[in-house]
């Protein structure tokens, strides 16, 4: 007998072959596991080459953008980390920055809470609660842009129905620029997207408390806890998974805003209401400006830090609402 | 002073029977031009090209612009060119707005697809400079330039090259409504001093607006601060002058501020509306035409805005009146050039064909007749002059004496001053600060 016929397993027969686990007995040969993986790879082939296509390479293209000067066109130029240490010499960048942690931090707040507390007072059985929660809804269904198109129109100083009203009640003083006013400015965006989104985020929170077991609040009842307690003590910590999801969807939201503050601002007035994204648009692209030379690779470079922050803020969420499960 | 003018009609509506009669009349008029041997801007040759003419290979002409006021009259002008030249087919796209366009210009710049014809916008000389935007100059013959407003041409103009060729032109001034000025008991300010004196009585006796202006996005601002520069300076070169930062000039030129000054000055005396520097184009035009506001400043392109969003009526009776001027007798300089125009790709395998359809619808009839049908000021001077709609000719014929740049081409020049100046409308910079700060951002972007 030859080495070779000595290390070739023998072949049996199919039964003898068959996988201790493998139902029914059947057989899996090594050649036929293959193949099946072999198929497996073929139908994972259009997520990878979607994935590789749409987000690997624009990823890795990106990056390397953000290390050159590029206005778009002709020859880019390597600068290596110039890009990354020009924002912090940049003050609309800065301003941006904090604009743009600001208006994060509070829609993700303030929709949270606000989502929270609208969807329990809906569950507790209003009359109307129905024709509420369709109401506080609608908003979502419209796309921001028409939102913000509607609220400019509302902020208007001259003929806007939220001026008119306060100078019709006779609150003259409170009357104002929304948008023009750097200080009223960020807050008048941050309204409406609060209002645009907490019907949504509602629903999500509407639909957690569904799951709530209803002697938890009978318990709670029978222990002479109030409405306020019951909220606090039963319904917000069993909400905690349901939590964790709509405020890792706000920071998302809050970080890569766009739309609103294109629509009602660009930005303005002089980068008061530049977030990140807007403002690198506006160097990308000109925005809404004629005639600005594209600084695409600046433009890019804080793409890629809006990313990283990004990945590090809900990271940090994450991982702080993991611990709060373990410890709870 | 009283610069009535009568008014616009409504006729910009286009029959296809009109346009093809006129377009025919057009075609024929430019074939006796030729034999005659050449008239004007329709008549320059181009120095080499070998192909895409009537008998030449096919091609296809993609065209972007953002020229809304066209967009009805491109389905005759392609099919009428398609006639004349059967290898040859246009295919236009206008965009929304500029805001729309620029993104997707510069996309197709960025990915190497350049369509063959596009509106350059401010970014002419920059394409020119690196080979995006042919040379027209030699592409159609210096001869076929002779015919635009010398400002259009200058705009488009470096090293003795010229990247685009103006569109339509442009002339700002002050729209004002007859009956509130009336009512008011105001004439239509000769200078600054007297505009802020009619803002106090207008607000008093009628608690209108005075002046309506768009500040967002800030190159409007930027429209009515840039002419502020060569009214305190009567010098029309400076703003060209510091836009490319030549001949020493800085931003934080002595007559910068003095503009800054003046401006200042407006917004203290709330001849603009409550946050104009935050108002949109659409806000500032709905402003005036619902009579909302005495005046508004604008460019001579709102005339085709008015036709389309303002009541038949409010058309037949608003007028318009130059920029006023620095002092009494002075100048009334207004911000002139062209921000339409067109520039061809140099890359373009079909750039014959693009030149050959850039001369056909710049033949003298033809253009006038689309300039006519789109309400807009045409870019060259015979044409201006020809013009059917009595405000936008009664504008065209201040250009000479009284256009001066608002549109700049340096780096960072435009998003610059147009910041400084929403500020400064904003109360948010001192007239030395702003100035400051364009100097500031001009030389960021020039070393970014």
């Amino acid at each position: 007998m030859t080495a070779t016929s000595v290390a070739r397993p023998a072949r049996g027969t199919r039964r003898e072959r068959a996988a201790p686990g493998l139902p029914g007995g059947r057989v899996r040969s090594g050649t036929g596991r293959l193949r099946r993986e072999r198929v497996g790879y073929w139908f994972i082939l259009p997520t990878v080459a979607f994935f590789v296509v749409f987000l690997a390479y624009p990823l890795i293209r990106s990056f390397y953008i953000s290390l050159h000067s590029w206005p778009g066109f002709g020859p880019e130029k390597w600068v290596g980390f110039r890009n990354f240490s020009a924002m912090f010499k940049d003050q609309v960048w800065r301003q941006s920055l904090v604009n743009t942690l600001i208006f994060t931090a509070a829609t993700t707040v303030i929709t949270t809470a606000l989502a929270m507390v609208v969807a329990a007072v809906l569950k507790a059985g209003w009359r109307f609660g129905v024709v509420f929660r369709v109401a506080i809804f609608i908003p979502a269904l419209l796309s921001l842009v028409v939102s913000g198109t509607l609220w400019g129109l509302i902020y208007e100083p001259s003929f806007g129905i939220l001026d008119q009203f306060l100078r019709s009640v006779g609150l003259h003083e409170l009357s104002t620029s929304w948008l023009s006013n750097s200080h009223t400015v960020l807050p008048s965006i941050i309204v409406v997207s609060i209002w645009q989104s907490v019907g949504f985020f509602m629903l999500i929170f509407y639909a957690g408390l569904q799951d709530i077991d209803p002697e938890l609040y009978e318990a709670a009842r029978i222990d002479g806890a109030s409405v306020v307690s019951q909220f606090r003590h039963v319904t917000v910590p069993m909400l905690r998974t349901v939590t964790s999801i709509v405020v890792t969807l706000n920071l998302i939201n809050g970080l890569k805003t766009f739309d609103v503050i294109y629509v009602m601002t660009g930005g303005g007035p002089d980068h008061a209401s530049d977030s990140l994204t807007t403002y690198l648009y506006s160097l990308a692209f000109g925005g809404q400006v004629a005639g600005a030379i594209p600084l695409i690779g600046y433009a890019t470079a804080i793409g890629v830090l809006v990313l990283v922050l990004a990945v590090i803020i809900v990271s940090a969420q994450l991982a702080i609402s993991a611990r709060r499960r373990v410890t709870a | 002073m009283n610069n009535d003018t009568s008014h616009a009609d409504d006729s910009h509506l286009l029959s296809r029977r009109n346009f093809l009669t006129a377009a025919a009349a057009a075609s024929g008029a430019a074939v006796l031009g030729a034999c005659g041997g050449g008239t004007g801007t329709a008549s320059g040759g181009g120095s080499s090209h070998t192909g895409g003419g009537k008998t030449g290979k096919k091609a296809t002409l993609e065209v972007w612009s953002w020229y809304t006021e066209d967009a009805p009259v491109w389905h005759y002008i392609t099919s009428e060119f398609h006639d004349a030249y059967h290898n040859i087919t246009v295919k236009p796209r206008t965009f929304g707005s500029l805001a729309d366009y620029s993104p997707a210009l510069e996309s197709a710049v960025s990915g190497g697809s350049t369509p063959d014809i596009f509106a350059p916008a401010t970014l002419a000389l920059s394409y020119g400079e690196s080979g995006i935007a042919l040379d027209l100059k030699d592409a159609m013959g210096a001869h076929f330039l002779d015919g635009f407003f010398p400002s259009i041409n200058k705009e488009y103009s470096a090293n003795g090259k010229q990247y685009a060729i103006g569109w339509e032109a442009q002339m700002f001034g002050i729209f004002y409504n007859p009956d509130i000025m009336r009512q008011a008991g105001v004439d239509v300010p000769e200078t600054w001093d007297d505009l802020i004196s009619a803002a106090k009585t207008i607000k008093s006796k009628t608690g209108k607006v005075p002046v309506a202006l768009n500040g967002n996005p800030s190159n409007n601002a930027a429209d009515f601060f840039l002419p502020l520069i060569t009214q305190a300076s009567d010098d029309p070169n400076l703003v060209y002058q510091l836009d490319q930062q030549v001949g020493g000039k800085k931003w934080t030129d002595n007559y910068v501020v003095q503009a800054f000054e003046m401006l200042q000055r407006l917004q203290a005396n709330h001849v603009f509306e409550t946050g104009a520097d935050a108002v949109t184009y659409d806000e500032a035009l709905a402003l005036f035409y619902t009579q909302k506001s005495a005046m508004l400043f604008f460019g001579s392109f709102i005339v085709p805005g008015l036709l389309t969003s303002a009541p038949k009526a409010f058309n037949k009776l608003y007028r318009v009146a130059p920029t006023p001027a620095w002092r009494p007798g002075g100048r009334h300089w207004g911000g002139n050039q062209a921000g339409a125009g067109w520039s061809v790709s140099a890359k373009s395998p079909n750039a014959d064909a693009a030149v050959e359809f850039l001369k056909f619808i710049y033949e003298p009839a033809r253009y006038a007749l689309i300039m006519e049908k789109s309400s807009a000021m045409a870019a060259t001077i015979a044409a201006a002059a020809k013009g059917k709609n009595p405000i936008v000719r009664e504008m065209a014929s201040w250009i000479k004496d009284n256009g001066c740049n608002h549109i700049l081409f340096g780096v960072g020049s435009e998003t610059a001053a147009g910041n400084a100046a929403a500020a400064v409308i904003g109360g948010k910079l001192t007239p030395q600060k702003a100035a400051a700060q364009i100097q500031t951002q001009v030389d960021q972007a020039r070393h970014a």
